[in-house]
């Protein structure tokens, strides 16, 4: 009997955590990336990794107050036991980085240095500079190069995954894949395929993503079935550069030393910005919140400045939108003791010194909460069980999910510097259990052939009609502009029903007319117009997905933001009028939650993402309001508090009572 | 690796770094003694003669010097520096880099110095020290024109035409770069200066040490031309027969020139 | 020089890109004319050129192919020669590109790796060269040992910037030492067959300074300089360090401004000591 073996698609920081440590486990690796994997979109994470440490420890911070902030901030739509799992090894995970080499930043005494992050109060986040994504990658890179050199991993380089190959009792044999150059269509038998593709970002046509997080893979996984977990959760970043070519962070630091974000208040007045008198200027955070000014947190920041942008039409520029965010009445050399590296970045792809000229920014989907479904075995403790196989598995069976395109650990907003760690997190935990899994097969994928023939030639037909297909007048370059556009304009910061009714039907055209598209390359060497095209086509069962997602969720959670669905601040002057309106947004809350506090599950019918939802596992920390920055908070987080004593009291009352 | 290596490869480091340390031990290191020497001519007939006489009172031994420690370095480090140089491929026109503009000198000056010390040797010493060879071939076509024991006359008319002390001119300036700044390339090579700011100073210091050599280098082509040849001769003359009585020089009476070899092989 | 965004008066340019349909196939020139945006960058022309593919004489061509991935400068993969200079294309701004005299943009593939077609290039040789040098930490296990051994600050701040590389190519593309490897398939030769044929060819030749430097990387962490001699042994192979020329070129051209030469210059002082050692140590 042969060996068995596991494909991976994706070579970022989770497929190659997961490829390391399954040969660590004595299992072959194929591995298979759209580039080489050193060049994968980790490297683009700047901040940094969280894990409780010896530091926070002391000073009150526990595992479990790790967990807490992540469910919190991800208002609780997360499943609990992955979060807990993932919260409980992060300081492993940190340590096992630091022991590959990675160059964290160190203190004096020669310790991981560690920074604070947005949604916490202690200083978990070890970084490397600012590219701690691209340490961490490289760190993981240099182990499977070195498991490579062995023979143990044969990187696939260059390959495009088309899809798993199912069964007839729809049971995942292996993985088709498409050699960019050759366009060779090839089928790799495999007895476990595990995603690790990333996420979507190119479905809003520019974001901070890179340019191969098409979702591609992901979308062939759901349109060969694989359930879709919580699209519609999609995090957006409020400043960014708005390049020609893509959106490029930019740091809040810019907010954080005195940055001023305004607009001129005649309509895309093409002045110098520095020659338009202070009057004739529109400081609308500073005007609008009076008392935080420019530091509104950020989902309210990413809001302003959109509203600003799209519904009031007061753009900097006619057809790209932005906003000015100003440090030019800042000193020069201040700017450059504290702001320095970001700065030469803006100027470095804009060609213009922030310090002379204000910056143009505007905001840009960032990371995608949702993504592939998967299963998990938890333990007693609230945990997940060590090696089960059911970890991470899709509902396809064989099929696993890891990493930005699996739906877990993020809930409805994710903390800064923990998608690092979900990362690597994922691939090291689910590697035990995949090999668990393979232990107990009794026929390997080598046995199916016939399967394996069969879906290599359906995508060669596939392929090869696609070559030939002429007549269709639709360039899928515009396509994509046109499918980033609606995107961008309906599912990101503010949604409304109305335009994501819209957005829908125009997604639906916008696929009906990709099946007309026509390729200006029809060659059969490294053609990346068909390529391109494909992973257009594949854009829309998410694209849909995520703006159904939106549609049918008729509340406010994490990223998720509607304003028609908003709960009221409250508004009484009087104690005793406020505790009573506490009570019936406490109220509202619950109720809210009863029909909310749900995983959004996408089925694909070949046509629509058919829509179901599924209870979330809250059994560790039951949900509370999200209560930042909302008039009359600390009213009701008492009357939450107090509701949840009783409540507590109630219980430990019934079981005295019954014992 | 499973295939094949030729010899070059299996050895390269090994033959890199010879040919890196050849360039300072023996070859530029002689270079240097040999330009000392012949600037001492600025001193006078007489101590540059006597230099010569302290390195021929090795009597036979010095052709097995001359090859050993002089010739045959000189031949590896060429040769295989020819082979270094179309290994690369210099982009200066792309890159206008001073370190890149220096990467292309030093080959450019390694070639130059190649021919000019072919010339150099063949027209001052001969290498072949047999008569039938300087009868036949080396006098009527103007090599092995120098005499040992008539050093500064023998010198010195070769080097009265313009042209040749101009190419001579050139030729020296192109050692003298190729050796300075194969000094400073090979601290790097060898790990001695690491920083940028090591590496900086070390360029400056080579700089200078590349200045100091090319004035002594030059200034003995000043010194040879200004040489009044007559005089020379007689006080060489003088000075062979004072050695020969006094024991001091072995009397070898072909390295005189011919006027002289003969009055001396009839004594 | 950073022009005025605010004063731009022409309208469209010219784009010149030498192009090849694949592997042994001769290289031909296309020009096309794109119109001008502001904030433009070299990835943002190709965007506009692949979603028209018509040159400039308004005949239909195939979309130049290019790679780029994180067009932040972080991922390498879009590295090409621009105006005669290699460097990443997504920090190459137009408004910097067309101060010169003539209004033009010359795009060229490396010159230095195969190229598989148009601007792409098989960069297989980079990858291939960490390995040569073992670059990577040997760690026993991924299981959790508690912390990895402590570094000093200063010693990170070494360290650090040497493992921003990216393995773009540039310093390759630049020095003069390092020269162009192409292995042509034969006629029915089997991938594993020709992977092997192609690394082998690989392995005599300059493995160049990034993987230099990478090597110096790994020998100063404490775990990594446990297999240092292997990795000294290594850099003293065939193609080792000793082929560096000093043009320097690689340290001005770096994209993430990396000490190339210091660490070259390290990595000429180990091997000394180290060779010094072998020879004249203890047995």
């Amino acid at each position: 009997m042969s060996k068995p073996r596991v494909v991976i698609v994706g070579g970022g920081l989770a497929g190659l955590s997961c490829t390391m440590k399954l040969c660590e486990l004595g299992v072959d690796v194929d591995l298979i990336s759209l580039v080489p994997v050193k060049r994968s979109h980790s490297v683009c994470a700047q901040g940094g990794i969280n894990s409780c440490n010896d530091q926070t420890r002391q000073i009150g911070d526990t595992e479990w107050k790790h967990f807490d902030d992540t469910v919190y901030g991800g208002d609780f739509l997360n499943h609990q036991p992955p979060v807990k799992e993932m919260a409980d090894w992060a300081p492993k995970v940190i340590d096992l980085m630091d022991r590959l080499g990675v160059t964290f930043n160190r203190t004096q005494e020669g310790f991981l240095d560690r920074r604070r992050f947005g949604g916490t109060l202690y200083k978990r986040t070890a970084f490397a500079g600012a590219t701690t994504g691209q340490q961490l990658l490289y760190g993981l890179d240099e182990q499977v190069r070195r498991w490579e050199s062995q023979g143990k991993v044969t990187k696939y380089e260059h390959w495009d995954f088309l899809g798993p190959i199912l069964d007839e009792n729809r049971v995942c044999r292996g993985a088709i894949a498409q050699n960019l150059r050759t366009m060779e269509i090839r089928s790799f038998p495999a007895d476990v395929v595990v995603v690790g593709s990333g996420g979507p970002g190119l479905v809003y046509g520019r974001s901070t993503m890179s340019v191969m997080c098409t979702g591609s893979a992901a979308s062939r996984c759901f349109q060969a079935g694989a359930k879709y977990g919580n699209g519609e959760f999609i995090q957006v970043h409020p400043t960014a550069i708005p390049g020609a070519d893509k959106l490029r962070l930019m740091s809040e630091s810019a907010r954080g030393e005195g940055g001023r974000v305004w607009v001129p208040r005649k309509p895309q007045d093409s002045r110098d910005p520095k020659s338009i008198p202070e009057d004739e200027r529109y400081y609308f955070l500073e005007s609008r919140y009076p008392e935080y000014g420019n530091l509104v947190p950020r989902d309210i920041a990413t809001r302003e400045i959109f509203d600003i942008c799209v519904n009031e039409g007061l753009s900097v520029e006619a057809d790209r939108l932005c906003v000015y965010l100003d440090l030019t009445h800042i000193p020069k050399p201040e700017l450059d003791r504290k702001l320095g590296g970001i700065l030469d970045i803006y100027q470095k792809f804009q060609g213009v010194d922030p310090r002379d000229v204000p910056m143009k920014i505007f905001p840009a989907v960032h990371y995608s909460m949702g993504g592939l479904w998967t299963d998990y075995e938890r333990t007693q403790a609230g945990g997940l069980r060590v090696a089960s196989p059911r970890n991470h598995q899709t509902n396809i069976e064989n099929l696993y999910a890891i990493g930005e395109c699996d739906y877990h650990y993020h809930g409805a907003n994710r903390l800064g510097a923990n998608s690092l760690l979900s990362c690597i997190f994922t691939g090291l935990f689910v590697a035990p259990g995949i090999q668990q899994k393979l232990s107990g097969m009794t026929k390997l994928s080598s046995e199916y052939a016939t399967v394996h023939k069969a879906a290599q030639d359906e995508h060669q037909n596939r392929h090869d009609s696609l070559l030939k297909r002429d007549g269709g007048n639709e360039n899928p370059y515009l396509l994509h502009q046109e499918l980033g556009q609606v995107m961008t304009r309906s599912a990101t910061v503010v949604r409304r029903n109305d335009q994501l009714a819209e957005a829908y039907e125009t997604i639906c055209d916008l696929h009906e007319r990709s099946k007309n598209c026509s390729l200006s390359d029809t060659g059969n060497w490294t053609n990346q117009n068909v390529v391109f095209t494909k992973g257009v086509m594949d854009m829309f069962p998410l694209a849909k997905t995520i703006v159904k997602g939106a549609l049918q969720r008729d509340e406010c959670r994490g990223a998720h933001y509607k304003p028609d669905f908003q709960f009221p601040p409250l508004q009484a002057t009087t104690d005793q009028e406020r505790h009573r309106e506490a009570e019936l947004w406490c109220d509202r809350f619950e109720e809210n939650n009863k029909k909310w506090l749900k995983s959004t599950i996408a089925e694909f019918d070949g046509e629509h993402p058919q829509i179901t939802y599924e209870d979330v596992d809250v059994s560790i920390e039951p949900p509370r309001p999200r209560l930042y920055g909302l008039v009359g908070a600390e009213v009701i987080e008492q009357v939450w508090n107090d509701r949840r004593a009783k409540r507590s009291a109630d219980v430990a009352e019934n079981q005295a009572a019954a014992t | 690796m499973t295939q094949e290596m030729s010899f070059f490869e299996r050895h390269e480091f090994m033959i890199r770094r010879l040919h890196s340390l050849s360039g300072l031990i023996p070859v530029g290191a002689f270079m240097v003694v040999h330009l000392m020497a012949n600037a001492s001519i600025n001193n006078g007939t007489e101590s540059y003669q006597k230099i010569v006489y302290q390195i021929h009172s090795l009597g036979p031994a010095v052709l097995v010097v001359e090859w050993l420690f002089i010739f045959l370095p000189i031949i590896f480090h060429a040769l295989l520096g020819f082979v270094f140089i179309f290994q690369g491929r210099s982009n200066v026109s792309k890159y206008p880099y001073q370190a890149n503009y220096r990467y292309v000198a030093q080959r450019v000056t390694g070639m130059i110095a190649f021919f000019f010390i072919l010339w150099h040797v063949l027209q001052m010493n001969g290498v072949i020290h047999a008569d039938w060879f300087r009868e036949t071939i080396a006098d009527p076509i103007g090599l092995a024109q120098f005499r040992p024991y008539n050093a500064a006359s023998t010198a010195a008319k070769a080097l009265q035409n313009p042209i040749v002390s101009g190419l001579y001119a050139i030729g020296i300036l192109a050692c003298v770069f190729h050796f300075a700044n194969g000094l400073w390339t090979m601290g790097i090579t060898w790990g001695v200066w690491v920083s940028p700011k090591a590496q900086k100073m070390a360029s400056h210091i080579c700089l200078g040490v590349g200045a100091i050599i090319a004035v002594i280098g030059l200034s003995a082509l000043v010194g040879f031309y200004k040489v009044d040849i007559d005089k020379a001769e007689a006080r060489e003359l003088e000075m062979y027969e004072q050695g020969i009585k006094s024991g001091t020089i072995l009397a070898d009476p072909h390295k005189l020139i011919d006027s002289q070899r003969a009055d001396q092989e009839n004594h | 020089m950073i022009k005025d965004a605010y004063d731009q008066t022409i309208s469209s340019f010219t784009v010149r890109i030498e192009r090849q349909d694949g592997p042994g196939s001769p290289s031909y020139w296309e020009t096309f004319d794109v119109t001008y945006e502001s904030d433009m960058n070299v990835i943002s022309v190709l965007q506009r050129i692949a979603a028209m593919s018509e040159t400039a004489t308004g005949e239909k061509t195939t979309p130049v192919a290019w790679s780029c991935g994180c067009l932040e400068e972080v991922c390498g993969s879009c590295t090409m020669v621009i105006n005669g200079k290699v460097r990443q294309s997504c920090s190459a701004l137009v408004d910097n590109l067309l101060d010169g005299t003539d209004q033009e943009l010359v795009l060229q593939p490396m010159s230095k790796f195969p190229v598989v077609r148009d601007l792409v290039v098989d960069r297989q040789r980079i990858f291939r060269s960490l390995q040569r040098v073992e670059a990577w930490v040997p760690v026993d296990t991924y299981y959790d040992m508690g912390p990895g051994p402590k570094v000093s600050r200063a010693q990170q701040e070494i360290n650090y910037p040497l493992s921003e590389c990216m393995s773009c190519g540039c310093c390759m593309e630049a020095c003069p030492q390092y020269t162009k490897v192409e292995v042509v398939r034969a006629d029915g030769e089997s991938d594993a067959d020709y992977d092997k044929r192609v690394n082998e060819a690989y392995d005599t030749q300059f493995i160049g300074p990034q993987a230099i430097s990478q090597a110096m990387l790994f020998n100063s962490h404490p775990t990594g300089a446990q297999i240092a001699e292997e990795r000294l042994e290594l850099l003293s192979g065939p193609g080792g360090v000793q082929v560096c020329g000093n043009a320097q070129n690689c340290v001005t051209v770096c994209p993430k401004e990396i000490p190339l030469t210091t660490s070259i210059a390290r990595a000429g002082r180990a091997v000394t000591v180290h060779k010094f050692k072998k020879w004249f140590g203890k047995s």
